[in-house]
Formats: structure tokens, sequence, C-alpha cells
């Protein structure tokens, strides 16, 4: 019981606001790596790749959009996630692994933010 | 008036704006579900397959969940010869329980095998059913799988938001006290207003009497000065009982308007009216799952199991299913007509003879993340300690939002909690930890409400539906677009091969759509085989 409470408390501070620089790699490995893998490769079929796509080396404020509205089966992150945290994660995808593009600024995250959403999902109903 | 509702008057759409908000108009909604506006769903019994042409012909049923084994049982007393292929080793699809020895491996390859006690489960898949979804209490009933009450909504279970501000905000209140405070308050604005005339309401003066009353009614009002002052509904200070202590007991306090409105609390009051949530609601006894084993003893017979489609083809005259099975090895069989209920987003990664509009419409459509828990506590505090006896604690805890109290065992030692329920964005988050840092997030939340939470946690079982290679999410999540391009692509058979699944439905996701939807779909099946 002891491991618990600490880990607990671990959480706890884990969950503060205090950091001044987001992590991006640490961002990329708790909000997307389930579905796209630690590796960026995604699942075949299931969950695209991001290492050597051309789209997440693109234009930053279509991948800024995606990451904030969502794309077929990707949630959105909208209000899970700051500009400067979605900035972070965007520097990371888009140098991690082979990719070798420039970085997501905050400023580029708020203009997609304020872009045309994409279409709405259906009202999230629990079952 | 100092309240939300001044401002020279409210119009009739305010007012409703407003009663929507404590929940009285999804009330006002309820009651026209009564007078039978969408009563049940749609359909309450298997379609007739009269006609004897369909004696010997071979279908060919992909998935065995509640849609492919509803279809697989259908058709066989039609005459039909069906044969279903099912990825995994058990029937059910998302129909599934975890208890002890349920074993998952996710596609991150975190395995677990579930080690509750004896007695003690969690429906990790669908977990309640609707006394208006006919179709899934028809089956029931067929199949003699005994029911239960769910209890799906608890005035005595906490809410807990954090998000507002105020004394209310961040601690657990029970929901019947922000229930019975919030209606009263907002039925003495409204009732001081109207009976003053600075509502600009559409009534005659007979009817806005009439409408006093009502507010009276509802609030729990003084009928003297419409004034609220708490309700014996909200619980005692001391509770009434026997001779002179605690005698007549004490009347609880309300909490003020303002501190209700700051604590973003009453936004729980309409979820348990929506119509998909109304009591009565049932489980069956032991599990979900034992859906699963009725159909199993039913047609368990005709599945293959452990046997992954690769591939369906189709001439004019037949369809041919590939398939690997569970010793790697390569298969074919051969039929006159397929029913696939494989969940679009794995179907789109099969290889598939079909046109390419139809193609294109199974890749539209995207599924939802969605993530459960289920937390064995020692120790059945909320009954103990709470006096919760199931229910729901809903909180505003990112990739938490509902904890859920069991509904069997009542008064027994220990307990299965639902520990999280979470969608899209913040299930995705969760669902990248290991199954033990799950649990600590889960534990972690909960802590937050019960302070006997982490201390009487023993075990854990979690799912991420997005993160099982046979599902690929919890359901569809269809968009108005996708409904209007894909949708009605979907519904029409491709040349043999027809869809079937809670996908094809507008109730997805639970197991009426895929007893429905293959209802609907072997209707099709067979008026064409009566006409060939």
């Amino acid at each position: 019981m002891k491991t618990l409470l600490a880990s607990l408390a671990l959480a706890a501070v884990a969950a503060s606001p205090a950091l001044a620089q987001p992590d991006g790699r640490q961002l990329f490995a708790d909000n997307c790596s389930a579905c796209h893998q630690p590796t960026g490769k995604g699942i075949a079929g299931a969950f695209p790749a991001l290492d050597g796509d051309r789209f997440v080396t693109g234009d930053p404020g279509a991948v800024a959009h995606t990451v904030l509205y969502g794309r077929g089966g990707m949630p959105s992150f909208k209000d899970q996630l700051s500009d400067e945290q979605i900035a972070a994660i965007l520097t990371y995808v888009r140098s991690a692994w082979s990719n070798k593009a420039g970085p997501e600024t905050p400023q580029a995250v708020d203009a997609a933010r304020a872009g045309p959403a994409a279409s709405a999902h259906a009202q999230l109903q629990a079952h | 008036m100092d309240s939300g509702f001044s401002g020279g008057g409210l119009t009739r759409r305010r007012f409703f704006d407003s009663l929507a908000a404590i929940g009285g108009l999804s009330l006002a909604m309820a009651g026209m579900d009564a007078l039978g506006f969408g009563f049940a769903s749609a359909k309450a019994a298997p379609p007739t397959l009269d006609g004897d042409k369909g004696k010997g012909v071979r279908v060919a049923i992909l998935g065995a969940g509640v849609a492919g084994m509803t279809a697989a049982y259908e058709l066989t007393k039609a005459g039909y010869q069906c044969q279903v292929l099912e990825a995994r080793p058990f029937a059910g699809g998302r129909c599934q329980t975890a208890r002890k020895g349920f074993a998952d491996t996710d596609l991150l390859g975190h395995s677990q095998v579930c080690d509750f006690d004896e007695g003690h489960y969690i429906n990790i898949g669908p977990w309640r059913i609707p006394y208006h979804h006919r179709s899934t209490l028809h089956y029931t009933k067929l199949f003699g799988v005994p029911l239960e009450i769910m209890v799906n909504d608890n005035d005595a279970a906490y809410v807990y938001f954090q998000e507002g501000s105020g004394p209310l905000a961040g601690k657990p209140v029970r929901k019947g006290e922000i229930a019975a405070d919030t209606r009263g308050h907002a039925a003495e604005l409204l009732a001081k207003a109207a009976r003053k005339g600075d509502l600009d309401l559409p009534m005659t003066a007979e009817d806005r009497d009439l409408f006093v009353a009502y507010l009276v009614n509802e609030g729990y009002l003084s009928p003297k000065d419409l004034a609220y002052a708490g309700t014996d509904g909200r619980g005692w200070a001391v509770h009434p009982g026997a001779g002179l202590d605690p005698g007549p007991g004490k009347p609880s306090a309300p909490y003020a308007l303002h501190d209700l409105l700051t604590s973003k609390a009453w936004q729980v009051l309409n979820s348990v009216t929506d119509y998909d949530q109304q009591r009565t609601m049932f489980q069956p006894v032991g599990g979900m799952d034992q859906i699963a084993r009725g159909f199993e003893r039913n047609v368990g017979h005709m599945i293959r199991y452990e046997t992954t489609v690769k591939k369906v083809s189709q001439t004019g005259k037949g369809v041919t299913i590939a398939f690997v099975d569970r010793l790697g090895d390569a298969g074919e069989i051969e039929a006159d007509y397929c029913l696939c209920t494989i969940p679009l987003a794995v179907l789109k990664t099969i290889d598939l003879q079909v046109s390419r509009p139809f193609k294109a419409a199974i890749g539209q459509v995207a599924y939802t993340p969605v993530n459960k828990i289920g937390l064995q506590m020692k120790r059945r505090f909320w009954e103990e300690d709470h006096f919760i006896y199931g229910g729901h604690v809903y909180n505003d805890i990112p990739g938490v939002r509902t904890i859920s109290l069991p509904s069997y065992g009542w008064q027994g030692q220990k307990g299965v909690i639902l520990g999280y329920y979470a969608f899209y964005g913040e299930a995705a988050m969760v669902s990248a930890k290991s199954p033990a840092d799950r649990a600590a997030f889960a534990v972690a939340a909960g802590q937050r409400v019960f302070p006997e939470y982490a201390e009487s946690f023993e075990t854990s079982f979690s799912k991420s539906w997005h993160l099982d290679p046979h599902n690929l999410g919890g359901w569809a999540d269809w968009t108005d677009e996708t409904r209007k391009a894909a949708y009605p692509v979907l519904l029409e058979p491709d040349g043999r091969l027809y869809l079937a699944g809670e996908h094809l439905s507008y109730i997805g996701g639970w197991q009426a759509a895929g007893i429905e939807s293959a209802w609907q779909q072997i209707a099709k099946l067979h008026a064409r085989v009566q006409q060939a």
C-alpha cells in the first residue's frame, strides 16, 4: 500500500502545472503514443504513421488544426492541451525519427485554433 | 431581482433555455417520450423469414458478436446454412466481462489477466440495457438470461466538479442535494417573478396561476411566500427516528443558489434523464457476457474461433472468404452470401473485393477511443461508510468522468468499481499508460471523492477499445458528413456482401443496435433469396 500511496503522490506532483517549458517528447508519450506508437510508426491501417509523413512535416497550420479538431478517427485535443503544449508536441513530432521539419510555434497553434472547426462529432454519448 | 434571471423580464425562449439548464426541459422531453414520440428501439422482434427458398443457402457470417450471432440464429431457423468466423477465442464481440482468468493483450503489448476474486467482475464493454431496448430484451428472455436492476441513477451518489468555483467546487456533494436545491431555487425565482407579472409569459391569468402552482409543487416552495427553504428530499441534518431523540430529526439547510451555479455541478442533472439512460435499467446477473453465452448456447456449433478473415472475394454466384486459423494455417470457405459484422475500422484493413465507393465509404468512418477500468475494492466502503448503493459518481476529472458503483453483490465484502469511463483524447491519453499506471491514475482520481479509495484498492483490469486489434475503437463515430456520404452506401449490399453491426444504426454502441441491424440486413438478404 505504501508503494501505491507514493505513486499517488508522484501523480499529484506530475499534475502540477509548474513546468515552464512543456516537454514535447513526454507530452507525445502521454497523449499520442497509444495510437501513433512511441516509434511514430503507427499501426498499419488503423493509426497513421507520423514518421516520414509529408502531412506531418508540411504546413504547420494544417498539422496544428488536425491536433486541435481531430481528423477521421483522431479525437480533438483542443480542450485538453494548451497552445504551448501542442506546439511542443508538434515540434517534437516534426523533428523526431526521420522527420526534419522546422518547429511549431504556439502562435501557429493559436492561429489554427481560430480557423474553421472541423465537423463536430456526434454529441458524446455514453452507453 | 439579483439573480441570473434578471434583465428586463424573461422571454419564453430564455425561460425554456433557463429551465433546460437545470434539467427541466429534459424532464419535459421525457414526458414527450412517454406520450409516444419515438418510444422504444425501432424493432421489438426479429423479422419473419417466410418461404422455403432459404433452405440450404450458405451464408458466411464474419464476426461472432451479438450482430453475427443474431443473424446466425435467425437465418438457421429459416433453413439457411450458416458458418461464423470469429477472430477471438470466444464469442460476444464487445459483449465482454472481465472476471478471474479473463485475458487481454492490447496493441501496445500490454497483457493482463484478470485476478478479481471469484464472483466479482467488470463489464468492460456494454454494461446497461435500457428497458426500451426490446430487441436485446427479446433475446435475454428467449435464452433465459436472468436480469437484475442496474442502478443508473442514485440521489445519494456524489457528484464531484473541480472546474467550478465556490464552496461546492472540488468536493463530493450528493446529487440529491444538488437536484433539490437547484430546482428549488430556480422554482422560487420563477414563481415570484411570475406572480409579480415580471415574466413576459404567453399565458392567460389562469394558466399563470397554474404555472405558479406547478413551481410550488416542483420546487417544494412555501405556498405562502413562494420561498425555497430546503426539502427533506435533499436529506436530513439529523435523520428523524424514534422517541424524542432524534424524534422529528433536524432538516438540512439548502446550499445557496450562487454556490450551486458556480460549482457547475448542475451539469449532471440532465444526464440520467436522457432517453437512453432512464430507469428502468437492467444488467444480466453475473455479467453482460451472459448474453453472449446465451447466444453461444444456440449458435456456438457454427462458430470457428480464432479464425481471422484475410480476404473477401466474390463472383456473381458466390463469395469466398480467405482466413488464417489458430495454427496460422490459411484456409477458405465458400458461401452464397456473406454477412460481415466486423467493425469498419478493422474491415478497412481487410482485402475486400467490393466496389470503389463501398470501399471508400468503409474508410470514411471513424471509431471512438473508449476506456474503462475495473477496480476491485477489499471493502464496500461506498455502502458501509457513505450509504451509496449503486449509481454513478459523475465528475469532471479528465480521463475519468464516470465512476460507477456496482449493482451486484449488495452488502457483500468486496466489490468492483468502474474507475473511469472516458472517450476521445482523454481516453487516448490514459491508454498510453501501463495497466499499473492506469490503475494508479484511476485510484488517485477516486481518492478525491472517497477517502477510503486508495487504502481499499486491491487489483484492476483495464480496457482501451481503440487498442483492441479486433475493434480499434468503442463504436462508430458518425458525423453529419459521414452519415450523408458513407452510411447509405454501407446499408446496401455490395454484390453478395452485406454489412451489419452497431455501426449501421442510429443507436450506435448499444447491443440493441447490433441486433436490430442484423435483423434488418437478414430481412433484405432473405427477400432477395425469395425473389431469386
